[in-house]
């Protein structure tokens, strides 16, 4: 397609498609913000995690829990009570390109889901491993956990359900209902969270430090899995991408 | 919207957005199943990875194949069969083993300072590799998963033996004989050390004596073939687009 002076003016002045700031702000900002908690997991873990009666533990470690736990709440409640507040009523009568627009924004939000994941799942779950291999737990609210648990996975959780309500209210190709596997791919994970209950009523009974292959962390395996529905949703994206890219690129 | 109307102004524009967006996919991609991946493998088979004294004849050679073949082989089942790419087997490996090097290094080193000689990862790439060449040649899943499964289970053992070979030389200490994996996990006490260590070679098995290990390989690989194929059906499974209605939830 030839560009014309009005496609020119109109290129100059409309936002980009995608937001090349917003998905480097949003990796750089758990990637910072992950290695500061990490940075202090590593100093106040030693010196002030290994007893949970101690006064600092209550001062480096409850007291973080506590604030985390209110943050989260608070910017669950803002960030998807914001999506859902300014969602787009006439979604299916957008133009192509604001559609391939949104499309792009929704990609940073799953990328960012991604990304939280791999922290949430990989980096802080095995790391709860070695921790638990070294120090003899005296309570469910190890330094570990009150970042694992209660921080990670929140975070992930957070950024998941944003991404399926930015997908529902934004993009018609979510418009005929609920997608099966963009569900199964967001309350998946969001289950490990209940799951954690399970798993502290489990360590109150046995002695398990910590064998990590005991069938009472069978739970976190079974909702792991359901990361792969990311699956399903990669191919109803790439479905409404290539109906709208096919025949510019054929 | 209108039919005529076109999302990209160009063809070029249109390139750059359809690369743009295989990055952005493959990123999500590859970091979502790491994460799934890497919680089922640390909590299915962790143990046996985490430690050189749990990396045994018996049940590391048993367990490590069986467990890791799952997403594999789900992976496999959308990025062969739905787009055609032949790397759904190495590209799980590698995120898997990825996330277990960072965190060896960084936290089981790094923070409660386990040796890395102690605690590195399996290797599991040359069974994915066999397993993506075979799904690459036959575009069979069913050959996959005998030819395939069966070399993933039996090759993890070789596979690993360059790395572990050293570690399991036989040594006495105190007027005892063990390898030095054993004296290795002997010195950095875990804390459920000793009741920790009770699954490594426990049974009878050993009256095979040199045997061990390619009894057990043998036994891995016929169960990495049922689980290739069970986890070829969940891939498909969670590869598919369907929506259901939003009444009455």
């Amino acid at each position: 397609m030839a560009a014309t002076t009005d496609s020119v003016k109109a290129d100059a002045s409309e936002a980009p498609l995608l937001n090349k700031t917003n998905l480097i702000a949003g990796f750089m900002l758990y990637l910072v913000f992950y290695s500061f908690i990490r940075w202090y997991e590593g100093v106040y873990g030693w010196s002030a995690g290994l007893d949970s009666f101690a006064p600092e533990f209550e001062t480096y470690w409850m007291n973080m829990l506590y604030i985390e736990l209110v943050l989260e709440v608070v910017i669950a409640s803002t960030l998807w009570g914001y999506i859902w507040k300014t969602r787009d009523r006439n979604v299916m009568s957008i133009t192509p390109r604001e559609e391939l627009r949104r499309h792009f924004t929704h990609w940073t939000w799953l990328v960012m889901y991604g990304w939280a994941i791999y922290w949430g799942a990989s980096y802080f779950t095995e790391q709860d491993g070695t921790w638990h291999q070294t120090i003899v737990r005296d309570t469910d609210f190890t330094p570990s956990h009150i970042i694992e648990f209660y921080l990670s996975y929140p975070i992930y959780i957070i950024t998941g359900v944003s991404a399926f309500l930015y997908a529902k209210t934004r993009l018609p190709a979510y418009q005929e209902g609920l997608s099966l596997m963009y569900m199964v791919s967001v309350i998946g994970p969001f289950m490990i969270l209940p799951n954690v209950g399970l798993n502290e009523w489990g360590h109150t009974f046995w002695f398990m430090e910590e064998l990590f292959v005991a069938p009472l962390h069978y739970g976190f395996v079974f909702f792991g899995w359901a990361a792969l529905a990311i699956m399903g949703v990669v191919n109803i994206e790439v479905e409404a991408l290539t109906k709208l890219l096919k025949k510019d690129l054929a | 919207m209108s039919a005529s109307q076109s999302a990209v102004r160009s063809r070029a524009e249109a390139v750059q957005v359809s690369r743009t967006l295989d990055w952005m996919i493959l990123f999500t991609l590859f970091t979502a199943v790491l994460g799934g991946y890497h919680i089922h493998y640390m909590l299915t088979g962790g143990d046996w990875d985490f430690w050189t004294d749990w990396k045994d004849r018996r049940l590391w050679v048993t367990v490590a194949p069986i467990v890791s073949i799952t997403f594999p082989a789900a992976v496999q089942a959308m990025l062969w069969y739905r787009y055609r790419l032949p790397f759904g087997a190495v590209c799980c490996v590698i995120a898997l083993m990825l996330g277990e090097w960072i965190n060896r290094y960084l936290n089981f080193w790094g923070w409660t300072y386990f040796p890395v000689n102690f605690c590195f990862p399996s290797n599991l790439v040359p069974g994915a590799i066999v397993l993506d060449v075979v799904l690459m040649l036959s575009s069979s899943f069913v050959l996959t998963a005998v030819i395939g499964g069966m070399a993933y289970g039996l090759l993890f053992y070789p596979g690993n033996w360059p790395i572990i070979a050293p570690l399991h030389v036989p040594v006495e200490y105190n007027g005892m004989m063990f390898t030095l994996a054993d004296l290795q996990g002997y010195h950095y006490v875990r804390t459920g050390t000793p009741e920790y260590i009770r699954m490594v070679e426990k049974g009878t098995l050993r009256t095979f004596g040199k045997d061990v290990a390619p009894v057990s390989a043998f036994f891995s690989a016929f169960v990495s073939i049922i689980i290739y194929f069970l986890w070829h059906y969940f891939g498909r499974w969670f590869n598919k687009t369907d929506f259901v209605s939003g009444e009455g939830i």
